[in-house]
């Protein structure tokens, strides 16, 4: 081969106690590629990337790895040096102090120095440097924690960039981001790539793959499966790949006949309950329909987390409007009424809002529902158990036992913990904040299933999705926000993602929308 | 999924989820083999053993609540202090008070001395957790300024000097013992009950179909226990009998252990520690929650400071002085996590019967006070480096 190749990687193995996390793994890649690694969670992909890393040691691993030729030598758990020698990572979590600016952290751990002293001059002019360099819009002064998801995640990548990296490992970036923010992140990887920087691309969202990769590299369970011009290879063929069989159809249909009018909200406003000149929802109409799945849709930061958190009791202060439960109008004013009235919310991250991590499935799954179990003096821990595992087994988790601690399991299975937790309190109404955020193919179908199942059996669901395509996929009809306010109600035969898009960015003509994209990120 | 696994699973579970719990037994057992060799057995005779878990009530009382306050990533600076405070008014009522109000009657005022301390313990925890859960003023803060105010307050109620609690009927709560034939029976009845609540809990595993564990393990655990309780009656009899001081703290700690692991009050502080939010969106009212933890943190200084007036028989200036720091580091020996949503109040117990065995062991060998500091010091640090360490390697 008388290609240019950065990368190779020669046959690496990785085992841990019981599991072969990497076997026989071989890659090359190509200077100045973007580079998709592909595959379900446990297949390898991380361990790949800590090795790259230098999280997992020279030495700790079998096999070889070249890079510009030569033998990679990391030292344990030397992030730091395998900064040094041009390889750098972004994490799926953003790794940066919200207090501090966006310089401060770009240079975090490596400030210039001065006879003892940080030169803040020269920290903020290289930074606007870097910044300017790859075409970041941002400004270094600029406190983090006021920025959005989208300028977070291009400090980060500024952080990344900041050594002159010739590897940038981009570790499911998009996973926080809303579509126009995904459309600026493609272009400055464009631009990146024409700097002659290889990326290494990983993603859950399988069309980004043929937005921006050349090459595809599929792993499943430790091993290639192959690895492709993105060009020769389908969405179809990508999954085949990754499941190791044929999947006809990403989203399932349901065959289900939504009823009566079971949930309204009308003309509701709110304003944010520490700051309450803040308005965060600003008139939102809508219905919703027993046995059916409402989706909504919106950037990040139109007020759907918002919305359902409010519905929910636990965050904005409503200021006027109402919500009509089966025709009674009900005051909601935390998590425990909600719970009380038949809704039920499955939060955005699981991590953060849906689990007490170090706890077992049991304990999580009980938890809202301990009422159920408990007198005023004692919990009756065996009904306890009969009833959370009846739920564990509808959902199929697949754990050995309900006491292994959740932080030990997939992120699919965690989803499905938390969607047991809030079903054992039986809702009419259950809410999901981006349901299947960061889980792989073959969990995200396993829980529209399921929620295909739910709806036949009448429960209505309101649906938020950072990912248009499962809107369109998995909704009956389509709610759209647009700077905390609902624009329209669509019907799913009348939906399209342009339509969504038009409405989501509040453009009426549809040339208008590639503009006002750019717009939003300004 | 199965409910439970086989034998073997079961072992190896239990061992993991307890297992700091059983490495700092085998610590404090070393330590005991440690001091009984270099005083020729004396440490472990009946009296010093007895008197042993008499000195260690007076924090323990304090330990047993402070752990659901860590639990729930919260602190309490101000317990030390409060039950300094519970301690004098007590003093005072039963050396000014009764005195001219009920000068004949010593049980009652004892009694109403008792539910004196007790009260003031529960309001200074009222005020503390209102201004902590509902005003949002922080945990440490509260309670570090609190400390300051009782600490004026004990001045103020002692004018600087040293009231006397030592009325025999007063005594009886931290100096009393219960005749042998007293502590054989509530021996016996401790025993009842544990081979009776292990029964029953097997007969309701099987109601709702659960696989039962084996039946020796629990015979195992029930021979174990039983064995303890006889052992222990059997041996501070030979010296004056089970102290009284010992019997309260010990159903103390079953009342807390049973809050803590089986009532939706204790369940919700677990999960508050854990993870905040999540607690928050499964509709857990994280205030009201917090606020009854301060609440009862303020009755069991309440408890304590009872106790230590009775203990001391004065009600003296210095009453509790660092008393707070020594629950605290109890609770982290016995392996409550700084960081909230871990912790048991079994471990914190042992905790602090290391501590006090440290304490002890080195006064009858005459260390000086300065070495016995630092003694505590490093073993509270090593404790937790060795915690830190085995959690890297698991």
């Amino acid at each position: 081969m008388d290609e240019d190749i950065i990368l190779d990687i020669k046959n690496v193995t990785k085992r841990f106690p019981g599991v072969t996390a990497l076997d026989n793994a071989s890659l090359s890649i190509r200077r100045g590629e973007i580079h998709g690694l592909c595959g379900e969670n446990g297949a390898g992909k991380s361990t790949l990337m800590k090795i790259l890393s230098g999280v997992y040691p020279y030495g700790d691993y079998e096999g070889s790895i070249l890079y510009e030729g030569k033998e990679l030598k990391l030292e344990n758990r030397s992030i730091r040096q395998a900064i040094e020698e041009g390889i750098a990572i972004v994490y799926q979590e953003l790794t940066l102090v919200p207090s501090m600016t966006v310089g401060e952290n770009v240079y975090l751990g490596k400030e210039p120095v001065e006879s003892g002293s940080i030169n803040w001059d020269k920290l903020y002019s290289d930074t606007q440097q870097i910044l300017t360099k790859y075409g970041l819009d941002i400004r270094p002064q600029e406190v983090v924690k006021h920025l959005g998801v989208g300028r977070m995640q291009m400090t980060e990548i500024a952080k990344a960039l900041s050594e002159n990296a010739k590897v940038l490992i981009l570790d499911e970036p998009t996973s926080a981001l809303a579509e126009a923010e995904i459309v600026k992140l493609m272009e400055i990887l464009e631009h990146l790539k024409s700097l002659g920087v290889t990326c290494i691309y990983i993603t859950h969202k399988l069309e980004e793959f043929f937005r921006i990769t050349d090459t595809v590299t599929v792993l499943r369970d430790g091993k290639i499966v192959t690895t492709q011009p993105t060009k020769d290879l389908s969405v179809e063929s990508l999954v085949g790949y990754m499941v190791g069989r044929e999947m006809k159809e990403r989203f399932p249909r349901g065959n289900r006949q939504p009823g009566e009018v079971i949930f309204e909200v009308e003309d509701m406003h709110a304003v944010d309950p520490e700051e309450s000149a803040r308005k965060v929802l600003k008139g939102v109409n809508f219905n919703l329909r027993k046995g059916e799945i409402l989706g909504i849709a919106g950037l990040m930061g139109s007020g759907r987390t918002e919305l359902v958190q409010t519905i929910f009791g636990e965050y904005g202060k409503i200021t006027s409007g109402k919500i009509i439960l089966e025709g009674r109008e009900v005051t909601i004013h935390s998590g425990y009424d909600a719970m009380k009235t038949g809704i039920s919310l499955v939060p955005e991250d699981r991590k953060r809002h849906g689990l007490v991590l170090m706890q077992s499935i049991l304990k999580n799954i009980s938890l809202p529902n301990l009422d159920k179990f408990a007198s005023f003096m004692q919990i009756d821990k065996d009904s306890e158990l009969k009833e959370s595992l009846v739920f564990a087994k509808s959902m199929a988790i697949k754990a050995p036992n309900m006491f292994i601690p959740c932080n030990s399991l997939s992120g699919g299975n965690q989803q499905k913990v938390v969607i047991a937790k809030w079903l054992m309190s039986n809702p009419k109404i259950l809410i999901m904040d981006d349901p299947t955020r960061g889980i792989d193919v073959g969990a995200k179908y396993e829980i529209y299933k399921l929620m295909n199942e739910l709806a036949e059996r009448g429960i209505a669901i309101i649906m938020i999705s950072s990912e248009l395509e499962e809107v369109l996929g998995m909704s009956d009809r389509i709610m759209v926000m647009c700077e905390g306010a609902s624009t329209e109600t669509l019907e799913i035969n009348e939906a399209t993602e342009e339509k969504i898009m038009a409405l989501a960015t509040g453009v009426t003509l549809t040339e208008n929308i590639q503009t006002k994209k750019n717009e939003v990120l300004q | 999924m199965s409910a439970q696994t086989n034998t073997a699973g079961l072992l190896r579970r239990n061992l993991m989820a307890n297992l700091q719990t059983y490495a700092i037994m085998l610590a404090l057992v070393a330590i005991w083999a440690l001091f009984a060799a270099t005083t020729k057995g004396a440490y472990l005779n009946a009296q010093n053993f007895s008197n042993l878990l008499r000195q260690m009530t007076v924090t323990s009382f304090l330990a047993s609540g402070m752990v659901l306050v860590i639990v729930t990533g919260g602190i309490d600076l101000s317990v030390g202090k409060l039950a300094g405070f519970v301690s004098v008014v007590a003093a005072y009522f039963q050396a000014s008070v009764w005195t001219k109000v009920i000068p004949d009657q010593p049980i009652l005022a004892a009694v109403l001395s008792i539910l004196i301390g007790l009260g003031v313990g529960v309001l200074w925890g009222i005020a503390q957790g209102y201004i902590i859960s509902y005003l949002r003023v922080p945990a440490f803060i509260v309670t570090l300024g609190s400390m300051w105010i009782l600490n004026g307050a004990i001045l103020l109620v002692t004018q600087g000097k040293t009231i006397p609690a030592n009325q025999p009927a007063f005594s009886v709560i931290a100096q009393g013992y219960l005749p042998n034939w007293a502590g054989w029976v509530l021996g016996a009845i401790s025993i009842v009950l544990l081979v009776y609540s292990t029964v029953r809990g097997r007969n309701q595993k099987r109601k709702y179909g659960f696989e039962l564990a084996p039946l020796f393990l629990d015979l195992i655990k029930v021979i174990f226990f039983s064995a303890l309780i006889a052992g222990y009656v059997y041996y501070v009899n030979l010296y004056n009998g089970v102290a009284v001081p010992v019997l309260l703290l010990a159903i103390t700690v079953l009342i807390m252990s049973y809050i803590s692991d089986n009532t939706r009050f204790g369940r919700y502080a677990y999960a508050i520690g854990g993870n905040r939010e999540a607690a928050r969106l499964s509709g857990i009212g994280i205030r009201k929650n917090v606020f009854q933890i301060f609440v009862l943190m303020g009755f069991l200084c309440g408890v304590s400071g009872v106790v230590l007036a009775s203990y001391v028989g004065y009600g003296t200036i210095a009453a509790g002085n660092g008393y707070e720091l020594d629950a605290i580091a109890s609770c982290i020996l016995g392996g409550t996590s700084t960081l909230g949503g871990e912790g048991t109040v079994i471990g914190a117990m042992i905790g602090s019967l290391i501590m006090t065995s440290l304490t002890n062991g080195l006064q009858m060998l005459n260390v000086a006070p300065a070495w016995q500091y630092v003694v505590k010091g490093v073993v509270l640090i090593l404790a937790v480096l060795a915690d830190v360490y085995f959690k890297k390697n698991r």
